[in-house]
């Protein structure tokens, strides 16, 4: 077998990826037949996948959360305080998908709010770039009061400017388990320079058919 | 009054801006104090977005949208044991998802373990409306959709032709969604990455 030697230049890893597989079947064996065959049928791509995980960007996003290249999440599931599910909804009704502050944040990729179990728990999950002890910095500085208005409607919310507002986050985030960002190192300003660039390039091609 | 059928399905668009902020103020009138001075210190931005246009478009069947971007989240109840198998196979994909790159239209998605890991909350960000995406992931992943979601209870297969139906009927629409880039589809984003890296060596090329 001494031509084998040759193409798996990286003999570790392929090791680790068989020893990986080994794993995933073990853990789909009391699976259900369709899980089974579906693992099976994924298992070359799998494969791929797994030798590249080596060369995986997950990283952690500081203080709680993961991140992928610059790009981070944060989930948050709270209780609403009295009162609190009737006051949002009708704000953000009010507000109608407007949320300059968001924009003014300037690292925040997405947000949501989902109301869950009869108005009795939110859901509250964004993308955004970077760490998370500056982003909610940024949240404190750049937005305050947007946060207060909306975020007083959770129970035992501290206020944004108070010491205690971090530990507050972080006693009902939830780290994902798993998370994917289609275009990890496109940053939100890196987003906005580039849309700019298309433009421009755009407007010179147009130049010079005229 | 045959004039009032057509406003009558969108009455909150008649609200004036002064009318809005009054709503605003009769909602906090009970609220806790941060939240009732934040509002006053906060009025003259939010008074900006309540005079701005409707942004909140829908993804289709379910969902909302801003620009091409929607949301879909989902909370999944375990199966037996589903909960430990799923957290090993996120853990030896270790963040190399192949197969949402496969589907083309995902921003970004995450798995999280809810409640004592009796739920799994999905949540993606994707481009378009509900239906053709769902049907992409049918047709594109077919495999790795049934390795993920065999996972939780009722899951009847992507290849049955009822998982759609299932994850709608899972699905609890957003009541708010923000996106920054709302006009950027993941295509997009693609075609601009190479313009740019074409613009750079030009550039250099150049200099």
């Amino acid at each position: 077998m001494a031509t084998q030697t040759a193409t798996p230049t990286k003999p570790k890893q392929d090791s680790a990826v068989e020893q990986k597989i080994q794993e995933l079947r073990e853990l789909f064996a009391d699976a259900p037949e369709m899980a089974k065959t579906g693992l099976e049928h994924a298992l070359p791509s799998l494969m791929s996948q797994a030798a590249e995980a080596q060369a995986s960007e997950t990283g952690s996003a500081g203080r709680i959360g993961i991140r992928q290249g610059t790009v981070s999440e944060l989930t948050v599931i709270a209780p609403f305080a009295p009162g609190g599910a009737k006051r949002l909804r009708a704000v953000l009704k009010l507000l109608n998908g407007n949320f300059s502050g968001g924009r003014k944040v300037g690292t925040l990729h997405n947000m949501r709010f989902v109301f869950l179990d009869n108005d009795t728990r939110f859901l509250f999950a964004t993308a955004y770039d970077g760490q998370w002890d500056p982003y909610i910095d940024d949240f404190a500085t750049k937005i305050p009061d947007e946060m207060d208005v909306i975020f007083s409607a959770f129970e035992g919310w501290p206020g944004i400017h108070s010491p205690k507002v971090k530990d507050w986050i972080v006693e009902h985030q939830i780290p994902a388990e798993g998370w994917y960002v289609a275009h990890p190192d496109l940053s939100v300003a890196e987003a906005g320079r580039l849309k700019h660039m298309g433009k421009a390039v755009d407007e010179f091609l147009d130049k010079l058919n005229e | 009054m045959p004039t009032q059928p057509a406003t009558a399905n969108r009455p909150k668009q008649s609200l004036t801006v002064d009318e809005k902020v009054q709503k605003m103020r009769e909602l906090y009138a009970d609220a806790p104090e941060i939240g009732k001075a934040a509002l006053e210190n906060g009025l003259p931005t939010l008074t900006e977005a309540l005079a701005a246009p409707s942004a909140k478009q829908t993804a289709g069947r379910i969902g909302l949208r801003q620009g091409k971007v929607s949301e879909l989240c989902v909370f999944l109840p375990f199966v037996k044991g589903g909960a430990k198998r799923l957290r090993g196979f996120l853990e030896l994909l270790d963040g190399n998802f192949r197969a949402a790159d496969a589907v083309g239209t995902v921003h970004d998605m995450r798995f999280v373990f809810v409640d004592n890991d009796t739920k799994l909350l999905f949540a993606t960000a994707y481009d378009g409306d509900f239906d053709p995406y769902i049907d992409d992931f049918a047709t594109k992943i077919p495999n790795a959709m049934d390795l993920w979601l065999c996972n939780c209870e009722g899951y009847p297969g992507m290849r049955s032709g009822k998982a759609k139906q299932w994850i709608f009927d899972h699905q609890i629409a957003a009541e708010a969604w923000y996106v920054n880039s709302p006009n950027l589809t993941a295509a997009e984003t693609r075609r601009l990455e190479k313009v740019g890296k074409a613009v750079e060596e030009l550039l250099d090329k150049i200099g």
